[in-house]
């Protein structure tokens, strides 16, 4: 794959955005569906490009763009499976974002899809980025588009929805970025020359400060993985730092409400996945109960809560809470089982909710509420609309033979599987600070999942009609009853997505697979954990295995430590 | 020919039990490409109804399409069956399902094909399985009529992808594509029960076996994950040559050789298996579930999705037998839920209900044959119960297509001499002789073969729970021909049910009614053919129905009476379940079993002794530990004994039930069994067996309302709590702002005055410093 596909795939948005501008507002949707297509096959170009017998490595092999050499500084962009499939789902909820708008967007249509476009460049931005500059100026940069889609464009309560995302998820991400910043400090003045390439200078590439990461101590390393931690758990989110996220997904517009799902959280469990558990394996293992706790507490918590909603749209937004649990709960699994399932859970999450997101966008459009109390037994008036929403739903409850069943399947087979008391007995467990208890405990959630949504699809689509009060006299909207061929046309493809992923998943089963195992290597080889059916004895907790940390590093920052 | 691998015979001696003998018993053949067939039609099928109501098909052309694919696929099913070679396995892959390795060791892939197992316990259940859905489309043909359109496609959509799902239950090659099949006959159950979606208690009842059954699919999965996780595998044939070692330690009399996790396994299992066959304490969504249109009650209520929970632990029975606990446990569970089921049906007055309750009890029969090491009994009584079982919903479901939804016992009499109704009659009387065990019908043997084994087996309070099962037949014999006494017999009168068809004329009347409860909307397919449950509504389900007065005049409404498809299922499944007593008899594939469902049994996964042949009391020896000595009953061998014994308990229920509902029935709506009930323990347990124990009522005052409470107070705690602390920290640097606002004045001599206090302030530190 080469280099400048993926430097187009963040420029091409960017210079849709300009063109959005500079045209007719009459235009501008035109221009953004056309610019976001063109991006989505670039896409689809560059996955088939991309090597996937080698889908571990990140691709192109070398990719630097001097920026401020005097200070390291560079642009340096490629991607591995997981990368990838990543920037194949944010490209293609790009062109669906926008067609799912245009009957929704009335004014200031030009700041809109120009917004929404330049979003699009920022997260595949995020999920290219091969160093913490070009990292973070996307991962910040999220937060500027979304900002203005929710605080112009929500509904009532927009403003504040809006200031709270951004302040909320921006308080995190400095965390975060103090975090990253001391492991470049620590790569270029405690980490010998000879080290390895790159070591002892300032360097921003994620692959070289990985491998300083590891070097320091523990105690360092819980300080910076607590740093990460904070600041991608917000965006996440992990309980109990995501009350943000039911505000802002229910004043969002629809399509900021599909993004924020569907891509922008999926930004906080890449960042868990990219930088706080191979940068600090030794904390994340330590910290991987903790958080493995804090993840089942949201599932069944959020999942509960979700129950007893009447606002339809926060009820799919705290199911997103909910869900994001087992997500986090596979990545702290530390094995090929749970990380591939919590990669496969951002992928289908983002197809699934984002689709339920676009449903009950429709629903809005039409009749103006998302209460339960005044709507409801739509089947009889939506029949299309009835079968869309019946099937997102199941692939959402985790029914197997649709997507969400896989992800759900592995995240919580890798945590029960991710146990070093099993490990030494059984043949399919795998060294781990997990184990059955929470496999078990996040497995209620798959219960819970089935009571809400149930209860949500017993509501909105079964039962005897019902409108809200005087629908009929004040339903000016332009819309047929059921959904019309612009909307059936946005949502098959998520649907066609859902069925293959959940029949056929192999081929990015695979295409991920590869870049998780090195992962896994790595954090089993540095964090201390048992190699795969290693006789030694099970966990290392103090210093890490021998060649790890270098003595000299270790000691002088015992004492010198601040 | 693929042999097992070295690799698994490396991996069994990884389990520390010696090598074993992974030879000539475990091969596994490559199966047929068109075994895959067998579910693919009915999969293309559920697509072809899609195609068909995207295209607005208002014909019976989806039936049509349904049958004969169904029928090609059954015959296929025949076809599988005589390929089998003798103690044959063979695997048809599809496609690659899932995939995920992390080395190359045992256990460190995890692999779930797209893969078909064929061996004779799949030929078992599939031929009834294909054999049945085909009938009842046919049936559902003529049933469903009156909702052609939208509605029909949609009926046979879930109708064909319910069969799709049954056989990859069935037929999968790992526990991951059961679970598959076993959560989408769920979703299909789901779909159908929620047919008449208008109703809210047809939608409350799907809810609710969609979660009940939930609960146990999480035990399920978690069997499947702890199955991984000490097998390092999901596929059957790699699954069940590596159990064989603890088989051997079984027989060896060493249990503690056997790991508690291996123990866990099948209890794990169980948990799901009491959820699809509705057992304790999971049982309460299969008689709601009695809300779906007939034909699927007939089918998946009755005749093929309830028995998978009978099929995996019958798939699983390895796993079972090297477990200490797991099938006492069985048994304990269904002989309880045999009683505790019978004694609700004989309290209930709706008859559609009655045989719901009737299939739980029977299931209980079907767990206990199983749990008694007669895999065999119990296999068979599941062949035989799915016959007589869907003829007599079948005929309810005829009784309430003419009588327009009526379900009431006490409104219906005589049906049988109604002009056109004769064929309904005989074929109920069949399935009733069935189901109450009559001498020398198949559901006689069937039952014989498990109430025999109760007395043989030893095992925790096994002949108690034989005790409890004798009774439970009798039972079972009075509660079954109750139903024949009031409705199909004695004088002819009947009440219509409130669900007209549109051929009556009372289209308009019918239509405006619904109109009204839906603010107008097109009601095309409003719930015409629901029915009144009568006094068993669910716990919150509507009460809208039951006041509605029905509307029908009883003086202008005719009968209709079942039409030719409808009459030529009755009269074969009606064939079919007297045939199946034959099946008794026949020696099968080899004829040291018993009959053809012991052939059957011997060559699969759910023999006794795997891959190896022993007599009764040997491998009960080498089972449960005993002496190999044979239970008696009265003295006697109690196969022998056991003819005559239920014979006799079949002939007393009736009796019972022809003196208080035939004999002593004056009147139609009246029998003498109402006078018992002015004795007051007697019409106190009435009312709680009618109330079905409470058990709804309990678990919504113990589970349902504790959560929702819980549920609300984490609601509150999130907004008020969590999401108040994060306001307070936002607020916080607000008000330090609003706090240190009026320094920043801007007037010069302030600022300089600070700067001067400042300045002291630092001075004043040095200078302590210093000191």
């Amino acid at each position: 794959m080469s280099e400048s596909i993926l430097h187009v795939l963040i420029l091409l948005p960017i210079a849709t955005a300009a063109f959005i501008v500079s045209r007719p507002a009459n235009e501008a949707k035109t221009v953004a569906l056309w610019g976001s297509l063109i991006s989505l096959v670039l896409g689809v170009v560059a996955a088939f490009q991309f090597d996937w017998s080698n889908a571990g490595a990140m691709q192109p092999e070398v990719s630097l763009v001097p920026w401020l050499p005097a200070l390291g500084l560079s642009i340096s962009v490629g991607a591995d499976g997981v990368s990838m499939m990543l920037v194949l789902l944010t490209l293609l909820l790009g062109p669906i974002c926008v067609a799912a708008s245009f009957s929704s967007i009335k004014h200031r249509v030009k700041t809109y899809y120009a917004w929404l476009t330049v979003m699009q460049a920022a997260m595949v931005g995020v999920f290219i980025a091969r160093d913490i500059l070009l990292f973070y100026v996307c991962f910040e940069f999220t937060l500027i588009p979304m900002f203005v889609l929710i605080s112009i464009y929500g509904s009532s309560n927009r403003k504040a929805a809006a200031t709270k995302f951004f302040l909320y998820t921006f308080t995190g991400s400095i965390l975060a970025l103090a975090g990253l910043i001391y492991v470049i400090w620590f790569n270029a003045t405690r980490v010998p020359v000879e080290a390895f390439a790159g070591a002892g200078e300032w360097s921003f590439q994620i692959d070289t400060l990985r491998q300083a990461a590891v070097r320091m101590s523990p105690t360092e390393q819980g300080w910076v993985f607590a740093a990460l931690l904070l600041g991608f758990a917000v965006k996440v989110p992990l309980f109990p730092v995501h009350t943000w996220l039911p505000l802002a997904h229910t004043e969002a517009p629809t399509a900021g409400s599909v993004i924020l799902a569907g891509v922008l959280l999926k930004l906080g469990t890449y960042g868990l996945y990219r930088f706080a558990i191979p940068f600090t394996p030794i904390a994340a293992v330590d910290f991987a109960p903790f958080i493995g706790v804090l993840a089942v507490i949201g599932i069944v918590f959020a999942g509960l809560i979700c129950w007893v909603q009447d606002d339809v749209k926060k009820l799919v937004a705290y199911s997103s809470v909910s869900h994001l649990g087992f997500c986090v709960l596979g990545l702290f699994a530390l094995n090929t089982m749970g990380q591939s399932g919590s990669v496969m859970y951002m992928i289908n999450h983002g197809l699934s909710t984002g689709a339920l997101f676009l449903l009950i966008g429709m629903v809005y459009e039409r009749y103006h509420t998302r209460s339960m109390r005044e709507l409801g037994g739509l089947a009889a008036k939506m029949p299309v609309w009835s079968f869309f929403m019946v099937f997102f739903v199941m692939a959402s409850v985790g029914l197997p033979g649709l997507n969400g069943f896989i992800s759900e399947f592995m995240c919580l087979m890798g945590t029960f599987q991710s146990s070093d008391t099993l490990a030494g007995s059984s043949i399919g467990a795998t060294p781990g600070v997990l184990g059955p208890v929470f496999a078990i405990l996040a497995g209620t959630g798959v219960v819970i999942g089935a009571m809400y949504l149930l209860m949500m699809t017993g509501k909105m689509v079964w039962g005897p009609l019902r409108e809200p009060k005087g629908h009929d006299h004040d339903n000016h909207s332009e819309l047929p009853d059921d959904l019309n061929a612009r909307e059936i046309a946005v949502l098959t493809p998520l649907a066609v997505l859902c069925l293959v992923l959940g029949l056929f998943p192999t081929p990015v089963l695979k295409g991920i697979e590869a870049p998780v195992n090195d992962t896994v290597r790595w954090v089993h080889e540095h964090g201390g954990l048992r190699l795969y059916r290693d006789p030694a004895p099970a966990r290392v907790t103090e210093l890490s295995p021998a060649g790890v940390v270098t003595p000299e590093l270790a000691a002088p920052r015992a004492g010198g430590e601040r | 020919m693929q042999t097992t691998t070295p690799q698994l015979a490396e991996t069994i001696g990884a389990l520390g039990l010696g090598a074993a003998d992974t030879g000539a018993a475990f091969e596994v053949a490559t199966g047929p490409a068109w075994a895959m067939l067998i579910p693919m039609l009915p999969l293309l099928g559920a697509a072809i109804m899609g195609v068909c109501a995207i295209m607005g098909v208002r014909s019976k052309l989806p039936a049509w399409i349904t049958v004969g694919l169904l029928g090609f696929s059954a015959v296929l099913a025949a076809a599988m069956y005589a390929w089998l070679p003798e103690n044959g396995r063979a695997v048809s892959v599809a496609w690659e399902w899932i995939n995920v390795s992390w080395g190359d060791e045992p256990g460190q892939t995890l692999k779930a094909n797209f893969g078909f197992y064929i061996d004779s316990l799949t030929c078992l259940w599939m031929l009834f399985v294909t054999l049945l859905a085909t009938l009842i489309a046919l049936y559902a043909s003529e049933y469903m009529s009156h909702d052609l359109g939208a509605g029909y496609c949609r009926f046979f959509a879930a109708f064909n992808l319910f069969v799709f799902s049954m056989a990859c239950l069935v037929m999968g090659d790992n526990l991951l594509l059961l679970f598959l099949g076993w959560e989408g006959v769920g979703l299909c159950s789901y779909l159908l029960i929620g047919y008449h979606y208008k109703k809210h208690s047809a939608v409350f009842a799907a809810k609710k076996a969609f979660i009940v059954n939930r609960i146990g699919d999480l035990g399920l999965l978690l069997g499947v994950f702890l199955t991984f996780v000490h097998f390092g595998t999901l596929e059957y044939k790699d699954l069940f040559p590596m159990v064989q070692p603890y088989i051997e330690a079984m027989r060896q009399g060493s249990i503690s050789d056997i790991p508690a996790l291996v123990q866990l396994i099948p209890v794990l299992l169980m948990i799901g298996a009491f959820g699809k066959s509705a057992q304790l304490p999971l049982f309460v969504w299969l008689p709601d579930a009695m809300e779906g249109p007939t034909p699927v009650s007939a089918l998946i209520h009755a005749a093929t999705m309830v028995t998978a929970g009978v099929y995996l632990i019958a798939r699983m029975y390895p796993l079972f037998l090297v477990s200490e606990w797991a099938l006492p446990i069985v048994a304990w569970v269904g002989g309880l839920t045999a009683l505790v089921a019978a004694t609700i049906a004989m309290a209930q007055f709706d008859i559609k209900r009655i045989m719901a309750y009737s299939t739980v009890s029977q299931l209980g029969f079907m767990f206990c044959g199983l749990a008694f090491l007669s895999s065999v009994g119990g296999a068979f009584h599941v062949v035989t119960h799915a016959f007589f079982k869907a003829t007599l919903f079948l005929c309810c479901g005829a009784v309430m297509h003419g009588f327009a939804g009526q379900l009431d016992l006490r409104k219906l009499s005589g049906v049988s001499f109604m002009k056109g109704w004769g064929i309904v009659g005989i074929a109920m009387l069949i399935g009733c002789l069935n189901l109450a065990g009559f001498p020398f019908t198949a559901g006689y043997f069937s039952k014989d073969m498990i109430l025999a084994e109760a007395f043989i087996t030893p095992g925790p309070g096994y002949q108690f729970l034989g005790v409890i099962l004798l009774l439970t037949a009798g039972i079972t014999a009075y509660y079954t021909f109750r139903v024949f006494f009031r409705v199909f017999v004695g004088p002819k009168h009947f009440e219509p049910g409130d669900e007209l068809h549109g051929h009556d004329g009372h289209t308009d009347d019918h239509h405006e009614e619904h109109g009204s409860s839906s603010h107008g909307a097109n009601s095309d397919h409003a719930d015409e053919n629901g029915h009144t449950p009568g006094d068993h509504e669910p716990l919150g389900g509507s009460v809208e129905e039951r006041g509605k007065k029905s509307h029908a005049d009883p003086e202008h409404f005719h009968p209709h009476a079942p039409g030719w498809a409808i009459n030529g299922v009755l009269v074969t499944l009606a064939i079919l379940s007297v045939l199946a007593a034959a099946l008794y008899f026949f020696p099968g594939a080899d004829k040291a079993h018993k009959g053809w469902a012991g052939g059957m049994i011997s060559g699969s996964t759910a023999a006794l002794v795997v891959g190896g042949e022993a007599d009764h009391p040997t491998r009960l020896a080498a089972f449960v530990g005993a002496e190999p000595e044979q239970g008696t009953l009265f003295g006697q061998d109690p196969h022998k004994i056991m003819y005559y014994v239920s014979g006799v308990i079949g002939f007393v229920g009736i009796a019972i039930a022809f003196a208080l509902h035939y004999a002593g029935r004056k009147e139609s709506e009246r029998s003498s069994a109402d006078n018992l009930l002015q004795v007051k323990p007697i019409r106190t347990a009435h009312r709680w067996a009618n109330a079905k124990w409470y058990v709804d009522e309990l678990y919504d005052f113990t589970l349902r309302k504790p959560l929702w409470a819980a549920s609300q107070i984490f609601h509150l705690i999130d907004k008020l709590l969590i999401d108040g602390l994060v306001n307070l920290v936002g607020y916080l640097p607000r008000a330090l702002g609003k706090g240190v606002r009026p320094s920043q004045s801007g007037v010069l001599h302030g600022y300089a005055a600070a700067m001067a206090g400042g300045l002291a302030v630092i001075l004043l530190i040095v200078l302590l410093l210093s000191l």
